[in-house]
């Protein structure tokens, strides 16, 4: 995911701020990525996306914008995306990853 | 000919100065990316315990970090602390879990265990120092009823391990 230091910019909308974001998927047995916006003690923050849960394929580039009251911003710390897993039969430990920005 | 010279000067004299932008574009991908570089398994050597571990028939998951800049990010790797999915259990499960540099593409990284630390008791952090590439382990054990070793019910279970690469 990048930037890995993003800055969050104005938006059209009073008391809004944005940032624009990508991602890439390297691994191809993953899909789906799932964002997330948390303040230094990892507590998540809300914020608004087009999709929480987005389709990347494999070796793909997805570009998103979110977006956060200027509230929200003050607290914000660390961007997100965490891969998400599909379940199966058998007895294994799968592996999530997890790529965090930082605001600065 | 000459009407052509004509509209040919006049053309010219109205026409506006042209500039052509020439831009630039480029992406700039994460600097640290998390690959798995072998898939993890519990092995069951009796039947209340689940393990990684390859002498039980387990095969500890290893993960690679790579990444081009130094003194940029942490990595955190926490192992499992509940199934994600397994069939109904009628007593307590109790996770253990130790996370370990296994290999590194630098000397310069001998350190990166002893300087890492637990902000969790399932997590262990290492801050990335120097750029490169540097593969962990993930050894995870499952144990089923505490003292009264109550065995796993039949059927299949999945545990997560989570790596993060975290901006410093």
């Amino acid at each position: 995911m990048s930037p890995a230091y993003p800055k969050l910019g104005l938006t059209h909308i009073a008391g809004v701020k944005k940032v624009a974001m990508q991602i890439f998927n390297s691994r191809e047995d993953v899909e789906f990525y799932e964002i997330g916006v948390f303040d230094v003690n990892w507590k998540p923050i809300n914020f608004v996306s087009l999709y929480k849960i987005i389709k990347i394929d494999y070796l793909s580039t997805v570009k998103f914008d979110v977006y956060l009251t200027d509230a929200d911003a003050l607290k914000a710390e660390y961007l997100c995306s965490r891969s998400k897993l599909r379940s199966d039969k058998n007895n294994k430990a799968m592996l999530a990853t997890r790529i965090c920005s930082r605001f600065k | 000919m000459k009407n052509f010279i004509v509209t040919l000067t006049l053309m010219l004299a109205v026409s506006p100065v042209i500039a052509e932008n020439i831009y630039i574009n480029g992406d700039v991908e994460s600097r640290c990316s998390i690959v798995q570089d072998t898939a993890g398994r519990w092995g069951n050597p009796s039947a209340n315990v689940l393990t990684t571990l390859p002498a039980s028939g387990g095969q500890v998951p290893i993960i690679r970090f790579d990444y081009s800049l130094a003194n940029a990010y942490y990595a955190s790797i926490s192992t499992p602390i509940s199934f994600s999915t397994s069939p109904s259990l009628s007593d307590s499960t109790v996770f253990t879990g130790v996370v370990a540099v296994t290999q590194t593409s630098s000397s310069d990284m001998s350190g990166y265990q002893a300087a890492s630390t637990t902000p969790a008791a399932n997590t262990r952090q290492y801050a990335l120092t120097v750029a490169g590439t540097t593969w962990f382990s993930a050894t995870s054990v499952a144990t089923h009823g505490g003292g009264n070793s109550t065995p796993f019910p039949s059927g299949s279970y999945t545990g997560i391990v989570v790596a993060s690469c975290i901006a410093m």
